[in-house]
């Protein structure tokens, strides 16, 4: 662009030359709206007085320079040569460029805060030989479409929000608040939240959102996709949630405790009651991690979870379940190396006339390494769900599996990446189904 | 918006170009013109002690942003500063390196003084800085380095910009694709 503006020839065509330039320029800064005729004329109307306004100036610009012109020019004709400004000129011009200098430094320093809030987000699409969710359907999926705003309140107060436009497995287009919370800082130690936020259990819940990008696999393991995706633990709860951290040495522990709405299913996944529970119940839990952050153990976190919650159902008697799940979770990342793994065990106990008490147990491991090119990454999972459990029984996603996952993650840029997938799944309870998949995935943030 | 100069332009079009021009870099913020004097001053080193950009004009200051948990943009563009630095050592010139965290909870000196051991970044002129987030979002926009925070995230791109002796911003560079051993 500079290049081509550097072979404009200036013509001596006077301001009427700039008409269209002008025009152009004004029509460029008109907003774009639809208009009734009569809107039209009157826009017209103003338009070209502001041309004539506009013309007049450049007119009497242009007059003014000449007359500059010419008389620098006799000047320098008659005068002779100066040998140096006079101290008023000096004393004016050292205060001018301490003006210019003020001028440059409140630029420089000016606060954006007042630009208004930047909306950043995520979105990606896929091709497979099954749908990522739903085996049943396959090629081209549209996925994920996440907007995310965390506006600066102040020192302490923090907001967090989450609108996630995303396709259903069935192809509906739903649009979900994911995540909308307020929280306060009371310490590097302490944040309190209130709102619908990500439950803190394992590792995996709270440090890969809903935008794809930041996941350097192609999507969650199975039994730990968000609720209406088939997962079958409460990937949000409306609550409150207080979490921090504290340096032990070089080290860190990290703790969080939540209390919240009890989840139901409903239709067959669960719902974590945005708007409130009609039987006051309440669901809970917690987890505490330690980090490693020097020596051979640096990058590792060990850790394990908690949770517990009355959650109704709409099977047929309706009934409900005291779900407890407990578990542990190790992450290994470093520069090199991105390996996590989450072990759940369930205890649930029966509300209903069945009554009795039911194990299950599920869990994953995924090894993945940071190259040069990319991410290349392996994933074992499985669920071993009873299915004489209520719980697993009202879900869509409560079925038994395993699966096994190679992939391979490349980053075409900064904001875009490229996501391969094959994967073989296994079906072991509510059907022996096996299916193979291929899928591909593009990942972007902006 | 097209901004070819059409053949009738006069010297006052391309004035109004050239200020079209102007206010749209303006916009682009890329640190265009940036002075290590007029940068925020106020920063604390991997020891906890107070540094001043303007501490180290005198000699070359090569300059990036990265947090202390990025295992993937961060250690690429560390990469190529420890590069940079054994260009220079390889001619015998000096130069500053300083890289300043993203986020002022999490990049504190303690993280800092852990990530520099991790690491083996021993020398005595990499200087691994912590502000308050208010300066850091100031040097972040006056030198370009675009980032927000999703979570304990930071999403961000990969730059590094260069100080003459004086203190000038002399090259601001992409790392991945630059070829900046020409700027050295």
């Amino acid at each position: 662009m500079r290049a081509t503006l550097m072979t404009c020839r200036p013509s001596r065509l006077g301001a009427m030359a700039l008409l269209p330039l002008v025009m152009a320029i004004l029509v460029a800064l008109l907003p774009v709206r639809p208009a009734a005729a009569a809107d039209e004329s009157a826009a017209l109307a103003e338009m070209q007085r502001k041309l004539d306004q506009s013309l007049k100036a450049i007119a009497a610009l242009t007059e003014r320079v000449h007359e500059l012109e010419a008389k620098q020019a006799t000047s320098v004709a008659a005068a002779p040569a100066a040998t140096g400004t006079s101290a008023p000129d000096t004393a004016r011009l050292e205060a001018a460029e301490q003006k210019l200098e003020q001028i440059e430094k409140a630029n420089a320093n000016r606060n954006t805060d007042d630009t208004g809030l930047p909306l950043h987000g995520f979105a990606d699409v896929g091709v497979g030989t099954h749908n990522p969710i739903n085996p049943d359907l396959k090629g081209f999926t549209v996925g994920n479409l996440d907007f995310y705003l965390a506006p600066r309140l102040g020192d302490r107060t923090r907001a967090l929000f989450e609108l996630n436009t995303e396709v259903s497995s069935e192809g509906a287009v739903d649009v979900d608040l994911e995540r909308a919370q307020l929280g306060y800082q009371f310490s590097d130690e302490a944040t309190l939240w209130m709102g619908r936020f990500h439950t803190p259990y394992g590792y995996l819940n709270t440090a890969l959102h809903h935008g794809s990008w930041i996941n350097n696999s192609l999507r969650r393991p199975k039994f730990l996709q968000f609720e209406d995706n088939g997962g079958i633990m409460p990937a949000h709860t409306v609550g409150l949630w207080l979490t921090g951290s504290r340096h032990l040495g070089g080290d860190k522990i990290l703790y969080d405790v939540y209390v919240g709405n009890s989840q139901e299913i409903v239709d067959g996944a669960l719902d974590m009651r945005n708007a409130g529970t009609s039987n006051g119940d309440l669901s809970g839990g917690g987890r505490m991690g330690y980090q490693f952050n020097a020596g051979a153990a640096e990058g590792l976190t060990l850790g394990v979870h908690a949770f517990t919650g009355r959650i109704a159902d709409d099977l047929a008697p309706a009934g409900a379940t005291r779900v407890r799940s407990y578990g542990a979770y190790a992450v290994y990342d470093t520069d090199q190396w991105e390996n996590f793994a989450e072990i759940y065990l369930f205890d649930n106990q029966d509300l209903g006339a069945g009554g009795g008490t039911h194990h299950s147990n599920a869990g994953f491991a995924q090894f993945g390494y940071r190259s040069s090119w990319g991410v290349p990454y392996a994933r074992y999972e499985r669920a071993a769900l009873s299915q004489y459990d209520r719980y697993f029984l009202a879900l869509h996603g409560g079925g038994s599996y395993d699966r096994i996952a190679l992939g391979l993650r490349f980053d075409l840029d900064l904001k875009s990446a490229l996501k391969l997938e094959i994967a073989n799944t296994r079906l072991t309870d509510r059907s022996s189904d096996e299916y193979g998949e291929g899928l591909v995935q593009y990942a972007i943030r902006f | 918006m097209n901004l070819h100069c059409p053949p009738w332009a006069t010297r006052q079009a391309t004035l109004v170009c050239v200020l079209l021009l102007a206010a749209g870099s303006a916009a682009a913020a890329d640190g265009g013109g940036a002075r290590l004097d007029q940068l925020p001053q106020q920063w604390r080193d991997e020891q906890g002690q107070a540094l001043a950009f303007t501490d180290l004009i005198g000699q070359r200051v090569i300059l990036s942003m990265a947090y202390t948990r990025c295992h993937s943009i961060c250690p690429a563009t560390l990469g190529q500063m420890l590069r940079m630095q054994a260009l220079l050592d390889a001619r015998g010139e000096q130069a500053s390196f300083v890289i300043v965290g993203y986020d002022s909870d999490i990049d504190n000196p303690a993280s800092w003084r852990q990530y520099r051991a991790n690491r083996r970044l021993e020398r005595s002129n990499w200087h691994f800085l912590t502000g308050t987030q208010p300066a850091i979002r100031q040097l972040a926009r006056q030198l370009g380095f675009d980032f927000w925070t999703y979570d304990t995230h930071i999403m961000h791109d990969s730059r590094i910009v260069i100080f003459s002796t004086q203190g000038l911003l002399s090259a601001a560079i992409s790392p991945a694709s630059a070829d900046w051993s020409a700027v050295l």
